[in-house]
Order: structure tokens, then sequence, then C-alpha cells
């Protein structure tokens, strides 16, 4: 086994499980939101046609613009269409864009994009893969990290350097990426049907600024990712960010559209301050088959990823136990989801802890067990 | 990591699958010495203690796992195949424990004036390495055939003393309607006990049957002290002892079980498991380990 990688994760775990059960119970109100959440998600998953039909009409009444892909290549075209020439791109932490490898492909056509999240920061200059739905750069050990910023970033940081220190260098680096950023891409935890609204939960402050300074906003996400209000909405931030460990959350991002003003006589104008575009595409990749099938329930995931420290195999084998980034428990549905990748079930032991902690009471020992029935059926 | 080979899981599978509709067992064993435990019990009743060997044989099947990719390998003839039960067997002490275990939770059954039988060496096994490894259509097809055995003998209930064998049935019960009653030993009867010990919960008991409280309350109420702690023993953070990992990589398995042992060990010099399979893993890094059914009366 690893060592370094037995070492992160140990303290991951030993900071994070114990709070995550102390969130929960006190604040009993999380696992019954979570299980109306359930019901509603459910409710969209049985009837997604008329929940995407619901979602677009509510963000183009409030100036958005509504866009639905088959799969990555055509959400790629879309994002391309949109950007047009502008060079300069802030991404904030999301699974859905690696999935359709935004990062990879725009970088490639020369354009400026940066992660601003710091974990996927530190993922993106090491030309790495996220280990974890929360916490990207999980499988980095503080030393490894110094070197990584002493070679990308600056050589003056070293092993000895704090992790105060360290955060700092970056903010200064991102704060300039953020000012002059002429595009923000985000996913969305949430999309309510009924107002059209996309939900971002963060800590960092850095999804604000992408999604405020740029004059673009651009929010792609699965059609899983509908709720059908703006409360349900709410509930589902509420219940990831506590799952997560973080609660309450330090931001909750809510965007119904572009900038606007009615400062003046009442009209509204648009743009204000803020971004005088805002996108929301919605991307299918293999999930409306899953919705028809035995996988179906695996699209009730809300990213929360306490699944991963309760499974044997992900404390195992990190981030190879899947198909990044859809790794741990969630992962291995994810993967089978969006890439028909299967085999990495065959590693699952049915220890079952995932299924216990899962919010959103998704069977995943049981739907992992007809995975691998799929890779050897 | 080590390669899935997915044509190994597959050979696996038809070897297996073959073997059960031919001989109701996984592979060759000599099913007369691992039912040779008992000659008390009678042969002809409706309730059956069903050990599907799983302590009988729980040394053995390292021994048949690392000589799977052998057979694999050279494609070793059936007869070959058949001798094997005569060269891969238990130790005497390994068979000699297995005994008592189930000789123990015979009597604690009889105790608690429980009226069955055992089908000696015609007891089937419980098709459980099927579902496991996610061959979902051979476990339900070998489930019938089982079903139809068990019928055929006259058998409605089965008492189940580990938890792979209860699991399989009760999947069997959801999967085909399997019409034949399950009921494990740990919920039949009340026992007494004595020590300290850091549990370690079988995966199958505690999560996938839901018999996490009731196991505790009946071992709390019993006499014994556990040693909890919410990162090792509660059912969200316990996890397995590595053992069916152990089908894909031995290496890994390992690393599993060690890892696992570390942490019991953390909580508890004494650990109390109530699997042969998590016995047979864990053993190797833990010296004083137990299985429930060794240290109740
Ligand atoms: S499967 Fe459940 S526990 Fe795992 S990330 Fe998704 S919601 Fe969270």
């Amino acid at each position: 086994m690893d060592y370094e990688w037995n070492v992160s994760l140990n303290k991951a775990i030993l900071n994070n499980a114990p709070k995550v059960d102390k969130i929960l119970r006190e604040n009993p109100y999380i696992n019954d939101i979570a299980k109306d959440l359930r019901e509603r998600k459910l409710e969209v998953l049985d009837n997604i046609d008329t929940y995407i039909k619901k979602t677009g009409e509510s963000v183009e009444k409030n100036g958005g613009n509504f866009h639905i892909a088959r799969n990555s290549a055509e959400a790629m075209d879309i994002v391309r269409n949109i950007i047009g020439n502008r060079t300069k791109i802030v991404l904030s932490k999301s699974n859905v864009l690696y999935e359709i490898k935004l990062r990879e492909e725009l970088s490639k056509e020369g354009k400026d994009i940066w992660e601003t999240d710091l974990g996927e920061y530190l993922v993106q200059i090491n030309n790495d893969m996220p280990a974890h739905l929360v916490a990207p750069a999980i499988h980095l050990s503080k030393k490894r990290i110094s070197e990584i910023l002493n070679e990308n970033l600056d050589n003056t940081i070293n092993e000895n350097t704090s992790t105060e220190e360290m955060v700092k260098r970056v903010r200064e680096f991102l704060i300039n990426k953020y000012l002059s950023a002429e595009v923000g891409i985000t996913g969305a935890n949430a999309i309510s049907a009924d107002t059209g609204s996309v939900l971002l939960i963060e800590n960092e402050g850095n999804i604000r600024m992408d999604t405020v300074l740029p004059s673009i906003h651009i929010a792609i996400t699965g059609i899983d990712k509908i709720v059908p209000t703006l409360k349900d909405a709410f509930n589902e931030v509420i219940v990831q960010a506590a799952n997560a460990g973080f609660y309450p959350p330090t931001y909750v991002n809510l965007t119904s559209g572009p900038s606007a003003t009615g400062d003046i006589e009442l009209q509204k104008v648009t743009p204000a301050t803020g971004p005088k575009e805002f996108h929301v595409i919605l991307i299918d990749n293999g999930r409306k088959e899953a919705m028809n099938s035995d996988l179906k329930e695996s699209l009730l995931c809300i990213r929360c990823g306490r699944c991963y420290f309760s499974c044997p195999a992900y404390r195992l084998y990190g981030k190879e136990f899947g198909t990044s980034p859809y790794t741990g428990p969630t992962g291995i549905m994810w993967s089978a989801i969006v890439y028909k990748q299967y085999n990495k079930s065959e590693l699952c032991m049915h220890s079952g802890g995932c299924g216990e902690v899962c919010p959103m009471q998704i069977p995943i020992p049981k739907i992992i067990e007809k995975i691998k029935f799929k890779y050897t059926g | 990591m080590e390669e899935i080979l997915r044509e190994r899981i597959m050979k696996m599978k038809d070897m297996v699958f073959e073997n059960l509709m031919a001989s109701f067992l996984p592979f060759p064993m000599d099913t007369k010495l691992f039912s040779s435990w008992t000659s008390s019990l009678s042969k002809n009743k409706k309730t059956v203690i069903y050990t599907s060997y799983m302590y009988q044989i729980s040394g053995i099947l390292k021994k048949y796992e690392k000589l799977f990719p052998k057979i694999y390998r050279i494609n070793m003839p059936k007869k070959l195949m058949g001798l094997s039960k005569y060269i891969i067997r238990p130790g005497d002490s390994e068979l000699k424990r297995s005994f008592y275990i189930i000789n123990n939770i015979t009597n604690l059954l009889k105790k608690s004036n429980i009226d069955f039988g055992y089908l000696y060496e015609n007891e089937p096994y419980s098709g459980a390495i099927l579902l496991e490894s996610g061959f979902l259509y051979e476990f339900k097809k070998y489930g019938e055939k089982l079903m139809n055995f068990f019928h055929e003998n006259g058998i409605e209930e089965l008492i189940t003393i580990d938890p792979h064998t209860t699991n399989a049935l009760k999947r069997l019960q959801e999967l085909i309607n399997f019409d034949i009653k399950v009921v494990n030993y740990i919920e039949l009867v009340d026992f007494k006990g004595s020590g300290e010990f850091v549990i370690h919960d079988s995966c199958l008991y505690s999560r996938a049957m839901n018999m996490y409280t009731t196991v505790r309350k009946k071992i709390n109420e019993s006499g014994i002290k556990l040693d909890e702690n919410y990162l090792v023993t509660s059912k969200e953070m316990g996890i397995c002892c590595g053992g069916p990992l152990s089908l894909i990589s031995d290496k890994d398995s390992e690393d599993i079980s060690k890892m696992r042992a570390e942490s019991l060990l953390s909580v508890n010099d004494n650990v109390l498991i109530m699997c042969p399979l998590c016995y047979e893993n864990l053993s190797q890094h833990i010296s004083n380990i137990k299985d429930l059914a060794e240290v109740i009366s």
C-alpha cells in the first residue's frame, strides 16, 4: 500500500468522519430534508423531459440562455460557440467539467484557463486528476504540495513554508486571473426547475468570483442536478455541505440570470455590475439511459463524498478505484453511467458502509453488484 | 493495482457454476469428513442446521484461491481437479476448531429447545460465492436447483450459522421467491459470555442484513463487554476484512486485512468475529481473535 496515500487518507478520515457525524447528530433536520430531497429527485428522474423543459423555460424567462447537450462533444461545441475568441477563462471545481474534458480541450486550443479552487489548482499544475469529489488534492501531502508550488508557482516555497503562506501565494496568483477573466465556467450543485436558479456551494470564495467578475458565466451540469423547486435546491446544498463536513457552509451562491438592476424607475436593465450573459448547459451523457435501468438511483447522488471514507477499496486504491473524476463508491456507479466502464466494480468488497452513510439512501452495494454483473454477465 | 483479468473471472465463474450444478459443491470436497462433526442429529427433520461447509472449509479456501490462477493457466483437467479434495485439506487443529464451533452452536440451539436435524454429507453449498462475485444469473439458476433440493428432502426451515450463507439465502428469497424459511442462530439463541473485546462486524450481518443492533444487543446482554470506537466499529465506518478481494488479488486482500487488523488492535487486543472467513483473514495479524461461537455458552 502506498505509504503517503495511507497517511494522507487517515488524516482526512480523522478530520472528517467524526465531524460529519457530529453535524448530523446536532442538526437532525438535515436527515429529514435529505429524505424529502430523495423523493423530490426521484420525481424528477421519473419525469425528466418535463423537468428539463420547465428548467429551460425558467432560465430563459430570467434572461439566461439555456442549452441541452446529448454528450461531451455537443457540450464542448456549445461552450466554444459562447466563448468565441475570448481567451481568459476561470473555472470552479466541477466533475462535469472533467467529464467533458473541458480544461484539457480548451488548453489545447490555446485558452488561458485556470482552476480556482485551491485543490483543483494543485491538481491542474501537477497534471493530475482529482482523488476525491470534495477534496480533490486529498492524495497530496503538504510536503508534496510545497514541491509542486515550488516548481510551478514560486521557487521560494519549500517544505518549511507554512500552509497559510502557501494559500496566500496561490490567492495572489489567482486574484489576477479572476480580475482579467472574460468567462467564468462553473458546475452546479442544483438547478431549480421552477425558477431556473443555479445553486453553488463553497467555502473558498472562488466561485463567487468566478460567477460575478467575468462578463460571461456558463454553468454546465448534468440533467440529474435538476430539482423541482428553489426550496429543494437550497435543501440539496445544505444536505451536501453537511455530509461533506462543512456546516454551515461559508458561501451559497445563487444565480438566476445575468446581472440586472431596477434602480432607475424600477425598469429592469441588464447587465448591471455582474455578468452580461448567463448560460446553463445541461448534459445527458448516459444519464437518461441510466434513469431507465437498474442504475437509476445512482442519479440521486449529490456529490457529498461521504461514501469514500467508509469504503475499504477506496482506502486501498484511492483514485484508481473508479475512472477519474468518478472515483470511490459513487464513482463506480458514475463510471458505469458516463463511461460504460464496469471493470473496477470487481474491486468492491461489498463492505456496505457506503450505503449506510449515503444521505440519499442510494443502495450503493446492490447497484455495484449489478455493475459487476454487467461486467461478467 | 493488479490487472483485473476478466477472462480469469469468467473462467472461475464457469468452473464454480459447473461444479455446483453437477454436485452442489463449488469445488471437489470431502463432505464426509466435513460433516463428521456430529453423528447424533436426526436426518429426517423439517428444520435443519445448515453449515454450507463454511466453517469447515474456510481454512482451505485460501489454498483454493492460490491454486485457481494455476488451474486457469494450465487448464487443469477435471479428473485432476477431482483429486484436489484429497490433497487440499484443512489442518487438524483448523478442523477441530470448526467442529467445536458448530457443536457449540448446536448445543445452544438445543438448550433453546429447538428441534432440528442435519443433512450430513448430502448438505449442499449455498451458492454464496456466485452472489458475492456478481454472477447473478448463475446464482439465481443455482438457487432454483437448491430450492428444489430442499423441497425434495422435505426441508422447510434452515438454521444458518454464518453470514455468507444467511445472506445468500435471504437474497434468494428476494430474487427467486426461495420459499424455505431462513433463520440465523444468533437470532434464535440466548447465551452467556465474558471478557472484553473489540468487535469486527461481519459486513453481511451488520450492514447487508441490518443485524448490527441485534448482534450488539445480544452480546452486551451476555456479559461480554465491547469496546466501541466510531471510526473502527460503527456501522458507518467499520470495514470489511478484505476477504472478498482475494478473488482478484491476494496481495490487495492481504493489505486490507492488515489495515483492518491494525485499526481493531488500536481499540483492544482481543478481537471478536462472527464469520469463518473474517477469522481466516484477520487471524494472520491478530493473535487474540475468537469467533463469537467460541466464547459463549
Ligand atoms: S453516493 Fe451518496 S454518499 Fe456517495 S457522494 Fe453520492 S450522495 Fe454522497
